[in-house]
């Protein structure tokens, strides 16, 4: 275990996630989607994982949440644990249910993601019977309140009407009061705005820091907005090619971006800021393809930094401060060019 | 709601009047006469039918008394059988052919979504691929093959035990019933098993489904929940038509049974040229069939919220 796990470890640390790694077989051969994943989540923090399609972020949360169909897919190393005690392939956790009770989650599509022909109050009242044994009757009254926590006009009429009823905006707002409705201590968000425009994403986003706010729950937030994550994220974990690359608080990530990747990432980020104009530099190539990962760091054939040694040999975690860490050879006391736009620890040479 | 209904009984009435039309001048176009073989009837009678029917009158006019008589439900006197109405005819043997349809129905849809949501849990595996195998004989293999082979198989049965554990042929009682509705059932169910399968496999990767399993909810409760009554839509479509691939599979089945069901009559009397009973029994089946179609689609309101009527 590196300095930088070991470090956060303490008593507000929630969940922990090692050395998770997670496989598909397709008809192409094997897909190694998560490669080896490490991170924490704290209580009442926001962890934004950030990466483009394909990165293995959604993979990397679908499998604590037991949503990996198996086959094809396989969890072939690591673990997950909740308050020290393994979750992974199991459901309950001292005799409590871990998904839907103590881990709730969210989608990024909330018009395909509830049930058609079953009322959205019935549906929020879901969880509430199974795990918390309420009566149908009082898991209703529940879920009301859930919809009006969620800010949902009229949620009383609302309760009883049905998913094509509701706008893509109310949809996700109730996914949320059914994903809250049992209290998690952690709430996980896969892309909870991209199918949404953009108004209506501001106001998720703010139901989101607010019932933070009231419950205390952590979120994990799966993005690959950087505007998202610079408005809620407390850590941020930056996700390529199913490794983190660069791992973080919001500032360290976007003010001292360490890895060439998150530096990509930035640039290729439109601001509307008049002062600092400037064309979109997109990342060229592709990612490289998991059916066989490369030997070195997965960025290397994209990277405009890459060195001989960085296609050949994956570069460990190199410690900037604290929580922050990248995974790239540049870092390295022998690295000879240290491009400028790169953030650079000044203790970097003990490595 | 009730305007809709009302709509589709109109248009249900448009249809039943084509049919009857069609048959009418279908049945006209048939050579042959009912009344031209000398040994049944007297000059007597004949001349009492022709002016009852207005066979010697024009075609038109002959169609309008026909219209007129069904559109009072009167369909007439049987040509070939003695002192026997068309209407008695179908007021006594409806009933058994209803009853057997109801029950292939019953077993069609039962079985085809219970087999078709198991194979979907089972895919690829042995149940699945043993399922899907009856599923393909079964859709392949015409109802009379499967008729007599059951036959077969109850004389082997009845003689095994040495005693009748299921009758062979007849109609009376439950026991009566219950090969020849599964007989004709046997189609319909494998083509919804099929249909249930694949609607099924759909819905076992949709996102509701993942919804439903990232809130912690056992296994059995998102099967009758979730996936069942979502899975259930594409049969319920097609329960209107598989009624009347059913009800008009019947003839077979009684015949080779030896039911009185309505079948038998349609087809001696299409033999017989009997044509107050073959127009008789066809628009009344085509009634029928039309209720039906109505029934079903009115029926999927309630099971599909986002169907409305109108």
């Amino acid at each position: 275990m590196s300095a930088a796990v070991a470090d956060t470890k303490n008593a507000s640390t929630l969940l922990e996630v090692e050395n998770l790694a997670v496989e598909f077989d397709t008809y192409g051969g094997t897909v190694q989607a998560v490669r080896g994943v490490n991170f924490t989540v704290q209580a009442g923090k926001t962890l934004a994982i950030v990466g483009e399609s394909g990165c293995g972020k959604s993979v990397t949360v679908q499998s604590m949440m037991g949503l990996i169909p198996m086959p094809p897919g396989r969890i072939t190393a690591g673990s997950a644990r909740l308050r020290g005690q393994e979750i992974l392939g199991r459901t309950l956790v001292d005799g409590r249910e871990i998904r839907g009770s103590q881990i709730g989650m969210i989608f990024q599509d909330p018009m395909t993601s509830l049930n058609p022909t079953m009322t959205i109050g019935k549906q929020i009242a879901e969880p509430l019977q199974v795990h918390r044994g309420y009566s149908a009757k009082k898991a209703f009254a529940r879920a009301i309140e859930l919809l009006e926590m969620s800010k949902i006009p009229e949620a009383a009429k609302r309760a009883s009407q049905y998913p094509f009823e509701f706008s893509g905006g109310m949809l996700q707002r109730a996914m949320i009061a059914m994903a809250i409705s049992c209290k998690p201590s952690i709430l996980i968000a896969d892309e909870p705005t991209t199918a949404l425009d953009v108004t209506i994403q501001a106001q998720i986003l703010d139901l989101l820091q607010d019932l933070q706010k009231e419950t205390g729950m952590a979120i994990v937030l799966i993005t690959h907005d950087l505007g998202v994550v610079a408005r809620m994220a407390d850590e941020v974990a930056v996700m390529y090619a199913g490794k983190i690359v660069e791992h973080g608080s919001v500032d360290d990530v976007f003010y001292r971006s360490a890895h060439p990747y998150t530096l990509g990432l930035k640039l290729a980020m439109p601001n509307n800021d008049p002062s600092r104009q400037h064309t979109l530099q997109p990342i060229e190539g592709s990612p490289p393809d998991l059916f066989s990962p490369p030997l070195g760091c997965g960025y290397c054939a994209r990277c405009p930094y890459a060195m001989q040694l960085c296609c050949s040999k994956h570069p460990q975690e190199f410690v900037m401060s604290g929580a922050h860490y990248s995974r790239c050879w540049l870092h390295h006391a022998a690295a000879l060019s240290k491009p400028e736009e790169l953030y650079f620890s000044a203790t970097q040479g003990d490595q | 709601m009730w305007s809709y209904l009302l709509k589709r009984l109109l248009q249900g009435i448009l249809t039943v009047w084509f049919i009857a039309t069609a048959t009418f001048f279908a049945m006209h176009n048939v050579p042959g006469d009912p009344l031209s073989d000398e040994r049944v009837m007297t000059a007597a009678i004949r001349a009492n039918l022709e002016a009852k029917y207005g066979l010697d009158q024009p075609l038109m006019t002959q169609y309008l008394i026909y219209l007129r008589n069904i559109s009072r439900g009167d369909f007439g006197i049987s040509f070939t059988q003695e002192n026997r109405e068309v209407n008695d005819i179908i007021r006594e043997h409806f009933p058994v052919s209803a009853t057997l349809g109801i029950l292939a129905v019953l077993f069609a849809t039962v079985g085809g979504v219970l087999w078709g949501a198991l194979t979907a849990l089972y895919r690829n595996r042995l149940p699945d691929v043993l399922i899907m195998f009856l599923v393909i004989l079964g859709i392949s293999v015409p109802s009379f093959v499967v008729a007599a082979l059951s036959q077969l198989s109850l004389v082997n049965l009845n003689d095994f035990f040495g005693r009748t554990i299921l009758p062979v042929a007849g109609w009376g009682t439950v026991s009566h019933m219950l090969v020849p509705a599964m007989v004709l059932g046997l189609g319909t169910m494998a083509y919804l098993t099929r249909l249930m399968r694949s609607s099924m496999l759909e819905i076992v990767s949709s996102d509701y489904v993942r919804t439903a399993k990232s809130k912690g909810l056992p296994p059995e409760r998102i099967f009758t929940r979730h996936q069942l009554r979502n899975a259930i839509l594409p049969v319920v479509t097609v329960l209107g038509p598989s009624i009347a691939a059913i009800t008009t599979g019947g003839f077979v089945v009684e015949l080779v049974f030896a039911i009185p069901g309505l079948g038998r009559y349609f087809v001696e009397a299409v033999q017989q040229l009997d044509y107050t009973v073959i127009m008789g029994t066809t628009v009344f089946y085509g009634a029928f069939l039309v209720f039906m179609v109505i029934l079903v689609d009115v029926l999927y309101v309630f099971i599909d919220p986002r169907v409305e009527l109108n």
